[in-house]
């Protein structure tokens, strides 16, 4: 591992940073890669596990059970639910819903009602007024043309709108299609989620016993949290560096931390 | 009323919000899916929704059901008969057959 600052490089497996007034949050994010502070390290990449317990600062929070699967999983184990997770993912990637776009064939439909409404509307008009015309002895040919085009509009409209609906039925059936995948596309992702949660707690359980027997192996003294995140740490396989906050940990020296927990170790 | 069904862990999610924040416009919730009130205020939160997650929102408008308008006679009399029979176990395919009861692929391919 290798750690450099503008000309400045540091280099092995347990590097002390502590004089130069980094916080190991910025450390944390340049072992991820993110060159922070002008802070570049070269190592292997973080796994899973350095997002629980990667940097250990003395109030460090992290969930234990996902921690501890984690750690199950650097070492290769694997639980009963990965079959049919697997399966579960490839059914996932093979799912492609169409998007569902009815949005112009609902204002379609509307507007050929509004403008149907209206036409008839005055078509019944005119005929009232055609009908006064003749009924007074007055002169119903002006109305009589005007209600002729109205009519034909009105048919017109008609047209259109049934047009309209029949667009419209049609996308709803495609929409219902693509519904039905993504029902079962949540219903797998459900599914995953819960097959997920079990293989956690089946990982977590088969590393509890050795957990126990190394927090209590913890050197020094240090708060529960972060005993319980180094006996995490020493329980994987790491290859990326773990970072400490030197106030956090108990150890003389970092090389004995990168010694006791077996990975490399970053203090600041 | 407008029914809202979902489709995604995440439109599931607001739709959750919605009903926890807007009990007077819940009619009824049914796990992914709810009944909302016939308001503007209903049809704002459905319409939010759809805003948010596009697709993965259904939005239908439901109508009351009138048996007496919308079925007819012979479909209202057989779910009776049915729901009356001697055995339990009898599926209605076989309590149909040879009555003037209608056969189940029959009402299947006719529209209400």
């Amino acid at each position: 591992m290798r750690v450099r600052r503008s000309t400045e490089t540091r280099t092995g497996r347990a590097i002390d940073l502590s004089d130069w007034n980094v916080s190991a949050d910025v450390v944390g994010d340049a072992v991820r890669g993110d060159d922070s502070d002008g802070l570049a390290i070269a190592c292997p990449p973080p796994g899973p596990v350095h997002e629980h317990v990667g940097v250990i600062r003395p109030r460090i929070e992290f969930s234990r059970r996902a921690a501890l699967a984690a750690a199950a999983r650097s070492r290769g184990r694997t639980a009963p639910q990965d079959g049919e997770l697997a399966r579960i993912r490839e059914r996932l990637d093979a799912l492609d819903p169409a998007p569902v776009g009815l949005a112009d064939a609902r204002r379609r439909v509307a507007d050929a009602e509004g403008s149907e409404a209206a036409v008839r509307e005055r078509v019944a008009t005119l005929q009232g007024r055609v009908q006064a015309l003749r009924e007074t002895d007055g002169d119903p040919s002006d109305a009589e043309a005007e209600l002729a085009d109205a009519t034909r509009r009105l048919a017109d409209l008609e047209t259109e709108r049934i047009a309209a609906e029949q667009t419209l039925a049609r996308a709803r059936e495609r929409a219902r299609e693509t519904r039905d995948a993504r029902r079962e596309r949540l219903r797998l992702r459900d599914r995953a989620d819960n097959l997920r949660r079990r293989a956690r707690e089946h990982l977590a359980d088969a590393l509890g016993p050795a957990f126990e027997r190394v927090r209590g192996a913890v050197p020094g003294e240090t708060p529960p949290s972060v005993t319980a995140a180094l006996a995490v740490a020493r329980l994987a396989d790491l290859t990326a560096p773990i970072v400490i906050d030197a106030e956090a940990a108990g150890f003389e020296a970092p090389s004995a931390a990168a010694t006791w927990l077996d990975a490399p170790v970053i203090y600041v | 009323m407008l029914l809202v069904v979902t489709y995604s862990k995440a439109a599931r999610q607001t739709l959750r919000n919605v009903c926890n924040g807007h009990d007077e416009a819940v009619v009824q919730r049914l796990g992914r899916a709810a009944l909302l009130e016939p308001t503007r205020l209903g049809a704002f939160l459905a319409l939010r929704l759809r805003a948010k997650h596009a697709g993965d929102v259904q939005i239908e408008r439901t109508d009351p059901f009138n048996e007496f308008r919308d079925a007819p006679e012979a479909v209202r009399r057989a779910a009776a008969a049915y729901e009356d029979r001697a055995h339990p176990s009898t599926p209605y395919r076989a309590f149909a057959a040879g009555t003037d009861h209608p056969d189940p692929s029959a009402m299947a391919g006719t529209e209400l």
